[in-house]
């Protein structure tokens, strides 16, 4: 997995060197960042489309310049954190904000589809996220690859608890008819998914490990006899 | 790397400006009196204060003047306190005006005064607004002075008084904070000085101060070069090689750290201590114990929100062993232990371990979170409350709609309901590792007709428990950020389709303790032997021979 604090190779130096010094304090440069968000939303490849430093910095504007927030940007930022890979990015956007933007509509509906995800209920996410009615938009909206990034996360969460599934199961967890098979072997309607060390579920023995330093003093001691 | 952006000339924000003068506050009485009485009044104030106050300050100027770091810092840290507790523990220190008489108007020596006697005031008493304002001028003259002198200033005071200094700015300023946002609290002209005077306190305005005290230290430079070998001395510079202003640096650096922690940027806060390793024990912030624990503190709170709850463990039972070894408990086996218990709790739990060490105290909550539900919810949002630092919020609430700013909901309000729907989370852990802990394979339906809970509600639980016990940790290294994902559990399992097969990881056998301690035991041995044989030979050598047999029997004895 990607950390979410590492340099991501889509960022400008002209946005690294605001992120390490006092610039990112200057308010003329919210623009700057608001346009870099815009680039990461178009991006459609989800290992270079997020570069949560760069939005907690421009949350960090909004913070100290409350007359300068964008709710569609906050919006588009919390969107981009939903669906990352680290599951602490979300919240770490949500710190910098306050009641009164979580409060606006679109803010509390991804609140409340973030705890359809994070209480693994994926089928209950979908729905919420398109609503009833097909006109409306979704608080989801413009942001490239947004629905494959969520399908990639679902499906990491899969891999990581189940050896075998029912192909009827993941394909309603990601929302897809067919072909959510990713390439997996089906036998008789149930997926075998490839064994890694999240799925394997093997009983260790947790083993002391005493290093050389930590014995250095007696050793020293037992050579003066 | 940072350093060359810290540029004061194009941070908003100047402290010179705010360093003027205020809209309605002045003294207003020096305006129609004559000189004559003044001087009777100022003569008045000295004789007003006890005489082993006025010899005090008289030889703490004096040392000050000389440089006399080792009589200076036994005034600050010793005298200064007793006197305090002697003399002022109901009211303030002397007004600055009297003792300026003592000191022969030394304006540096008064404004470090003034520091002393504002500190004084917010420690024992309540300070007024006016109060508030006049310290956070004198912190500005302070730091000018420090900061926009041509040359280095000829100065220098202990590391724990530079310490406090960052530390009460930051403190004064997380309190003043507080203090407007209650506005319902505040009287209609205290609203009116704090509308006109918004630029006390600004949020800006400190932490300009704090990125200035690190620039013009070149301390982030010094840590690299320190790290990777080379001149240390050449990267300091003029300023940054003398200790006042390498010190104050290193310590904006920490205070930074506490602010960002104070506004709820985390990442922020830790990317700030990238020049720092937090395992030397010989590091800079070791040299002052209250910045020590801090550092730590705030770490750990950080990786505590992160959701990082092993490192937040990690950070805290740090410097939890190392608080109860400077005090001297000497409980070695008790700490171990705490610490062993602390890497078995469930990071639900975690806020707990702040206050580990007063396991006695805490032991019924403890028991309460372990059982869950939301009784638990309850006692860690009591503990959130008691163990977090002050959050504030950076700007000034909306003084012209003070109904809206008094229901505003308070940002350490904001910030715990963030941690606890985390917190909620976490509460599936517990219950489900009781009953998977029994069984080695089970089938799905057996355990929801335990739980009472419907099959497909379950298998969202279980992953839920996958994802919940898989968190990023430090591996090491400068970069507090980094880390790796790792398990947080010893009990996994996997499923296939409908049936559950449980693994659960067991502690082998610890044989390093015992080999250590016998090994030891060895060596006490040999050396009681090997003394006893000394005093066998010695007294074997003396000419006493009706004692000679007395010796011997010890040995075979």
């Amino acid at each position: 997995m990607v950390s979410s604090f590492v340099r991501p190779s889509t960022r400008p130096d002209e946005i690294h060197s605001l992120l390490t010094g006092v610039e990112r304090y200057n308010p003329q440069k919210t623009t700057i960042l608001e346009d870099y968000l815009a680039r990461q939303c178009a991006n459609a490849d989800p290992l270079t489309n997020h570069d949560l430093m760069a939005n907690l910095s421009l949350l960090k504007m909004y913070q100290f310049n409350p007359d300068m927030v964008d709710v569609d940007v906050v919006r588009r930022i919390l969107a981009k954190a939903l669906i990352s890979p680290s599951t602490a990015d979300f919240n770490l956007c949500l710190y910098l904000l306050s009641d009164e933007i979580c409060s606006d509509a679109s803010i509390s509906k991804l609140l409340t589809l973030r705890d359809s995800l994070e209480r693994a209920q994926f089928t209950k996410f979908w729905k919420e996220m398109y609503g009833d009615d097909d006109d409306e938009e979704s608080v989801v909206d413009g942001i490239a690859g947004f629905e494959n990034g969520l399908r990639k996360l679902i499906i990491g969460n899969i891999t990581s608890t189940y050896q075998t599934i029912p192909a009827k199961a993941v394909e309603e967890m990601v929302n897809l008819d067919q072909d959510a098979e990713n390439g997996w072997a089906v036998d008789n309607g149930v997926i075998s998914l490839p064994l890694k060390s999240e799925n394997k579920a093997v009983a260790t023995v947790i083993k002391e490990n005493v290093k050389f330093e930590q014995l250095t003093k007696m050793l020293s001691a037992a050579n003066d006899i | 790397m940072n350093q060359e952006y810290f540029d004061d000339e194009e941070f908003v924000g100047d402290i010179d400006i705010v360093a003027g003068t205020y809209a309605n506050v002045d003294d207003g009485e020096d305006v129609e009196i004559d000189d004559e009485e003044l001087i009777q009044q100022a003569q008045a104030g000295v004789q007003s204060i006890p005489e082993q106050v006025r010899n005090f300050l008289m030889q703490f100027h004096r040392n000050m003047k000389n440089n006399n770091l080792h009589d200076l810092t036994y005034g600050y840290e010793t005298q200064f306190v007793r006197l305090s507790e002697k003399f002022f523990a109901k009211g303030p220190w002397p007004e600055p005006q009297y003792v300026a008489a003592l000191v022969k108007d030394d304006g540096v020596f008064l404004t470090l005064y003034r520091e002393l006697y504002f500190r004084h005031i917010y420690s024992r008493l309540h300070p007024s607004l006016e109060t508030r304002f006049r310290s956070f001028e004198n912190y500005c003259d302070l730091f000018n002075y420090i900061l926009n002198s041509d040359g280095p200033i000829e100065l220098e005071l202990p590391n724990q008084w530079l310490w406090d200094i960052v530390d009460e700015f930051i403190y004064q300023f997380q309190s003043f904070c507080t203090h407007r946002s209650r506005v319902t609290k505040r009287s209609e002209e205290e609203i009116k000085l704090l509308k006109e005077n918004s630029q006390v306190w600004n949020t800006y305005s400190v932490l300009n101060v704090l990125y200035s005290l690190i620039q013009k230290s070149n301390i982030s430079q010094q840590l690299l070069v320190q790290q990777q070998g080379g001149d240390v001395l050449a990267a300091a510079g003029e300023f940054g090689s003398r200790p006042l202003y390498k010190m104050l640096g290193y310590f904006s650096i920490i205070g930074l750290v506490r602010v960002h922690c104070m506004l709820g940027d985390y990442t922020l806060a830790l990317q700030t201590l990238e020049n720092i390793e937090l395992g030397n024990s010989r590091a800079l912030f070791t040299r002052v114990t209250a910045c020590h624990v801090t550092v730590y503190y705030y770490v750990g709170f950080a990786y505590l929100m992160m959701g990082r709850y092993a490192d937040a463990i990690r950070t805290f039972a740090h410097i939890l062993t190392f608080v109860s070894r400077t005090r001297q408990y000497h409980q070695r086996s008790y700490q171990f232990d705490t610490v062993n218990k602390k890497a078995e709790q469930i990071p639900a739990r975690v806020d707990e371990n702040i206050h580990n060490y007063l396991r006695e105290k805490y032991g019924e909550q403890q028991h309460k979170m372990q059982r869950g539900g939301e009784e638990a919810i309850e006692v860690v949002s009591d503990l959130f409350r008691f163990a977090s630092p002050k959050f504030i919020a950076p700007n000034p609430p909306n003084y012209d709609d003070l109904e809206a700013a008094a229901e505003a909901i308070e940002p350490q309000q904001f910030q715990l309901k963030i941690f606890l729907r985390e917190a909620r989370l976490q509460l599936v852990i517990p219950t489900l590792r009781s009953f998977l802990k029994l069984y080695t394979t089970m089938g799905l339906d057996r355990l929801s007709t335990f739980l009472e809970m419907d099959a497909a509600e379950l298998r969202n639980q279980l992953m839920v428990y996958k994802q919940r016990c898989r968190q990023v940790k430090w591996v090491g290294g400068g970069d507090l950020l980094g880390g790796e994902v790792v398990a947080a559990t010893d009990l996994d399992f996997a499923l296939q389709e409908d049936m559950i097969f449980i693994a659960e990881s067991r502690i082998g056998r610890k044989y390093a303790d015992w080999f250590i301690r016998n090994a030891n035991k060895v060596q006490d041995l040999v050396n009681t032997l090997e003394s006893r044989q000394k005093t066998f030979i010695a007294e074997a050598g003396k000419p006493k021979p009706a004692e000679e047999e007395a010796p011997a029997a010890a040995v075979s004895a």
